[in-house]
């Protein structure tokens, strides 16, 4: 870096952490209701991924399994209550929740009823303890995350 | 390899001013270009959350990325990293001329442009690196060895892969200035010679050595089994891994 003297460098640098620290800040002032279902669903991706891991195992560990399945089963019953009017994205919201959920609530609800469906199945998968039983309930769980993600949140890159 | 013109001239013969000059083994052309539509592809399959298109096609880099360093040891003269990378002096001294009028000739990569192939390729290495490691907003679709990672971890790698398209970007975009630079202010196509292999010099200059086609297939070989392997998980795929005690006690700390 011979040709930046010391000065262009700081403000290079500085010029980089400003909109960083901005950004956090920004990040931390976020509506609760936004922040329980964001802590929701990111519980449920990491059940998700604590139980897929499993799967690339060559001796894949059911205990870990089950506590994910346990984990999945009871975060998804919470998805139906943690979007009340008002906290879609234009009140002020940093979301990626749709108004779509708002204006077609008894299908948002139905897509959130077919996740718990899909996690029960799970849940029986990995009571069970039939590997191929529990791969095919799990898919079911990520094709049905995957539906709701497709109609009902904001297209992330 | 059959075809190239020069071809059939002894090893480091000079080719007469105005003769065509074999310069880029077909290898080095294939895996310029096959970068050039998997970029764009994954660029595509990201924003389309095509993931399973975007995996597969970052497979398909990491099997190239292996090929091409493979083939800068071991390839034609062009190819090679050792003929083509110099040091700072060189550098200076090409864009000094450069300012002057015509630098060169440079039969292959000049020394201004060999930083540019390194830095392709390194963010390309360092992109695919990422990415096998990678894994989506929703922790659904993620790379081959995302499962040996924690959440966590997974997921800042996630977002150094995102941010790091950027640089690509940025690189792409000055490789695209330099080749309108050349073409216009130096009235020096690049273009052409990347699709024919060939071009002119004004001086006769030694004939680049290219190598065999049999070479090439085993470079292809290797970059095709490394990259199926890490497609796969990687090593042991019938024996447990070292941290999967057999009498399993759960760890809770996989969620």
């Amino acid at each position: 870096m011979r040709f930046l003297k010391p000065a262009p460098k700081l403000a290079l640098i500085a010029a980089f952490l400003i909109p960083a620290t901005g950004m956090s800040a920004y990040a931390a002032a976020k509506h609760p209701a936004y922040k329980l279902r964001h802590d929701n669903f990111e519980l449920m991706g990491r059940a998700m991924k604590g139980t897929f891991d499993q799967f690339k195992r060559p001796a894949p560990n059911l205990a870990v399994i089950r506590a994910n399945a346990n984990v999945l089963a009871s975060a998804a019953t919470k998805v139906k209550g943690h979007f009340p009017p008002g906290t879609g994205p234009g009140a002020g919201i940093k979301t990626d929740a749709l108004p779509a959920i708002w204006q077609r609530p008894a299908e948002f609800n139905a897509a959130a009823d077919r996740l718990v469906n899909a996690t029960k199945g799970l849940q029986a998968a990995a009571a069970g303890g039939d590997m191929a039983a529990i791969q095919k309930a799990a898919g079911a769980v990520g094709a049905s995350c995957k539906s709701c993600h497709d109609s009902f949140r904001k297209g992330r890159s | 390899m059959s075809g190239g013109a020069g071809e059939g001239r002894d090893v480091g013969s000079l080719v007469p001013a105005g003769e065509p000059v074999a310069l880029w083994d077909w290898p080095v052309r294939l895996v310029h270009w096959s970068f050039a539509i998997g970029i764009g592809l994954l660029w595509w399959s990201a924003e389309n959350h095509r993931m399973d298109l975007h995996i597969t096609v970052g497979l398909i880099m990491l099997g190239l990325l292996v090929f091409r360093v493979l083939w800068g040891l071991v390839g034609s003269s062009t190819a090679r990293f050792a003929q083509f990378v110099k040091g700072p002096a060189a550098v200076r001294a090409y864009v000094a001329g450069l300012r002057g009028g015509q630098p060169g000739p440079f039969v292959g990569h000049n020394p201004l442009g060999a930083l540019s192939v390194i830095a392709l390729l390194g963010v390309l290495v360092l992109q695919v690196g990422l990415g096998v490691f990678a894994q989506d907003h929703d922790a659904i679709n993620s790379g081959p060895l995302n499962f040996l990672v924690s959440y966590d971890l997974a997921k800042q790698i996630s977002e150094i892969h995102e941010a790091l398209f950027n640089v690509i970007l940025a690189l792409t975009a000055l490789h695209i200035a330099a080749i309108l630079y050349y073409r216009i202010v130096k009235r020096d196509g690049l273009i052409g010679p990347m699709v024919s292999g060939r071009r002119t010099f004004t001086d006769a200059v030694p004939a680049p050595r290219i190598a065999p086609l049999w070479l090439a297939l085993v470079c292809a070989a290797i970059a095709a089994v490394l990259a199926l392997w890490v497609s796969w998980g990687l090593p042991p795929f019938a024996t447990p891994f070292p941290w999967d005690a057999p009498a399993a006690a759960a760890p809770a700390d996989y969620m």
